[in-house]
């Protein structure tokens, strides 16, 4: 269930604790990239019907960025991960 | 009887100084010296040991590489200096003993009003004596934690503890919980 998500930190958490961001597959553009490029990565976005990684940030417990990655249709979570681990497996 | 505060609470006028206290008891705690303890990037392991072993101090859980210390005992200048001078260049402390409010929830039913407002186990078998998580306590951020058999210690920030405060006593209304300050 969606609505509750295991935060690597401090353990299962209702999802009120939370505050979503969005899409975590974005990545910032080159500063130097057309105006049509950065409308896309700040304003366009996908509504996928199934799996989704997203930014979470447990706001009211450890108040650190989380990727977490779920489906939106059946609500099951798959994967909680602190963000800094991610962007280290992303080489970033 | 005569108290004299160093500064005025977020609580005064709002709790009385005395109550005849119920089985179920909310304590607003006067005096307390609390302290943020930051990780430098690196120590983190090494700090959390440093404050382990320090028996003087009450250690909170906050965030990875973050704690509140919190004592009863010391004032907060004195605190402050010690867990410095303590820690050195290994961690950052802050001084929050005025910017966050202590409150100690205790008797038979504390985990049943907490159970109101609180979204984590609070089983004695899940969470253990000296566990501590920041957590939320109906709409209001808190860090709560488990300092005796059922006795619970609330940390939140000042400007939230009115509300937080409220929140409690409609909490607690049905276990005819009692309110004061600490003596």
């Amino acid at each position: 269930m969606a609505s509750l998500i295991h935060c690597p930190h401090c353990g299962v958490r209702p999802k009120e604790e939370f505050s979503i961001r969005g899409d975590a597959s974005l990545v910032r553009p080159d500063p130097d990239s057309s105006d049509e490029t950065w409308n896309d990565y700040v304003h366009i976005r996908a509504n996928p019907r199934g799996r989704y990684r997203e930014h979470w940030q447990h706001v009211a417990g450890c108040r650190r960025w989380l990727v977490v990655e779920r489906d939106t249709l059946t609500h099951e979570v798959f994967l909680v991960t602190d963000g800094s681990v991610r962007a280290w497996e992303l080489g970033r | 009887m005569v108290h004299q505060f160093q500064e005025r609470h977020a609580l005064e006028e709002l709790v009385p100084l005395e109550a005849a206290a119920s089985a179920d008891h909310l304590a607003v705690v006067v005096r307390q010296a609390i302290v943020t303890v930051l990780a430098a990037d690196g120590h983190e392991r090494a700090v959390a040991s440093v404050l382990s072993s320090d028996e003087d101090i009450s250690v909170r859980f906050s965030a990875p590489g973050e704690w509140l210390v919190v004592s009863g005992a010391q004032t907060p200048e004195l605190l402050h200096q010690a867990l410095s001078a303590l820690l050195g260049e290994t961690a950052y402390c802050i001084d929050q003993s005025h910017g966050r409010v202590l409150l100690r929830l205790s008797g038979p039913n504390a985990r049943a009003i907490l159970a109101k407002g609180v979204g984590i186990d609070l089983h004695p078998s899940a969470f253990q004596i000296g566990q501590s998580a920041n957590v939320l306590c109906a709409h209001i951020s808190i860090n709560l934690a488990l300092v005796g058999g059922d006795q619970f210690e609330i940390i939140v920030m000042r400007s939230f503890a009115e509300s937080l405060l409220h929140d409690l006593r409609q909490m607690g209304r049905a276990f005819d919980l009692s309110v004061s300050f600490s003596p």
